[in-house]
């Protein structure tokens, strides 16, 4: 026997607040918006702080003397250390950095730490028996970084009551990785400051 | 005929200290490229060079200058808020290469908080060889 409801008053009443209910969530819309907007929809690390902080560094960097001297240097991406409270995806702020720095045509890259194990895992397996000799890839061909570039971000974050303050800096360095000398370096500050109400 | 000479000495010496600095070179004043437009002053090259997008804002430069580092463009633009309120912007740099053409994508939004009656100059280089020109461009984000 199923449950039925006593009353068709009961019925018809449920049957509105399901409508009601229905009517109330307000229909979704999604539209494409521009990627290179100001983005402030909240303090925390977003798009615009990693374009501006991208942006920045790469053009400082164009004028270092190391790169400005035209001997297309070779770089290797290092670690940017997050020294936030919060999560950010550092590998995204320099994958952006080497893009510019590569479509630039002034600086080559090396393959990074990273980037290691399936370059290796890839001349391996074209040294097995399934490729042809003469047009596989040799062993002890890769090319060494001249420079190696690291960096860390920091913020410092303060809230008073309905105000929120964060404070981030991003440091860059190029390191000349013969001699261990400190080729350029930069810093890009960004202050966000919420209010509530 | 001494009086003559020397008189032509002090005329030519006039001219050449008339000789408007920064608009040696033809197709550039103040350093920056400016093609076959006719620029004789700060605010035509202003002009020339400065673009709004989006919602108007107040905020001009004043001045611009720009010089070569190695060979990219850099560009020195000098905004000014002479109003009584804090103003806040955003601006981006369009490159454009020899034939017109854009030598870059376009660059984001960078936000700029400007103080009341203050003066900040905001400078960048090319981010390629290839941008022989440029345009900036300013929005409000009031």
């Amino acid at each position: 026997m199923s449950a039925q409801p006593r009353t068709p008053g009961l019925a018809l009443a449920l049957a509105l607040a399901a409508l009601l209910v229905a009517g109330c969530a307000a229909p979704e819309k999604t539209r494409y918006g521009d990627a290179k907007s100001v983005e402030t929809l909240t303090n925390q690390f977003g798009s615009t702080d990693l374009q501006m902080i991208a942006e920045s560094m790469t053009r400082s960097m164009l004028q270092a003397p190391v790169i400005v001297s035209g001997n297309l240097p070779i770089v290797t991406v290092q670690e940017v250390r997050n020294k936030t409270s919060e999560y950010i995806d550092t590998r995204s702020i320099t994958d952006t950095i080497r893009s510019e720095l590569q479509k630039g045509g002034k600086v080559r890259f090396a393959v990074d730490a990273v980037g290691m194990s399936p370059q290796i895992d890839e001349i391996k397996r074209q040294q097995g028996e399934y490729y042809a000799r003469e047009q596989a890839v040799e062993k002890g061909q890769m090319v060494g970084a001249q420079y190696r570039m690291e960096g860390n971000i920091t913020s410092i974050v303060k809230q008073v009551k309905d105000t929120k303050d964060v404070y981030y800096k991003f440091n860059l360095q190029l390191w000349n990785i013969r001699n261990g000398l400190l080729e350029w370096s930069d810093e890009k500050e960004i202050r966000k400051t919420t209010t509530r109400g | 005929m001494r009086w003559t000479i020397a008189a032509l000495l002090v005329a030519a010496l006039a001219g050449c200290s008339s000789t408007p600095k920064g608009f040696e070179i033809p197709g550039q004043a103040f350093g920056c490229p400016t093609g076959d437009a006719k620029v004789s002053s700060m605010d035509d090259l202003v002009k020339l060079k400065v673009m709004s997008e989006g919602r108007r804002t107040t905020i001009q430069p004043t001045e611009m200058r720009c010089s070569r580092s190695g060979d990219l463009l850099k560009i020195d633009a000098n905004l000014n808020n002479d109003s009584s309120t804090v103003k806040r912007i955003a601006y981006k740099f369009r490159w454009i290469d020899r034939e017109g053409m854009r030598a870059w994508e376009e660059e984001n939004w960078k936000p700029l908080l400007m103080y009341e009656n203050s003066n900040l100059v905001i400078n960048t280089v090319s981010p390629t060889n290839r941008a022989a020109d440029f345009r900036l461009i300013l929005r409000s984000q009031e």
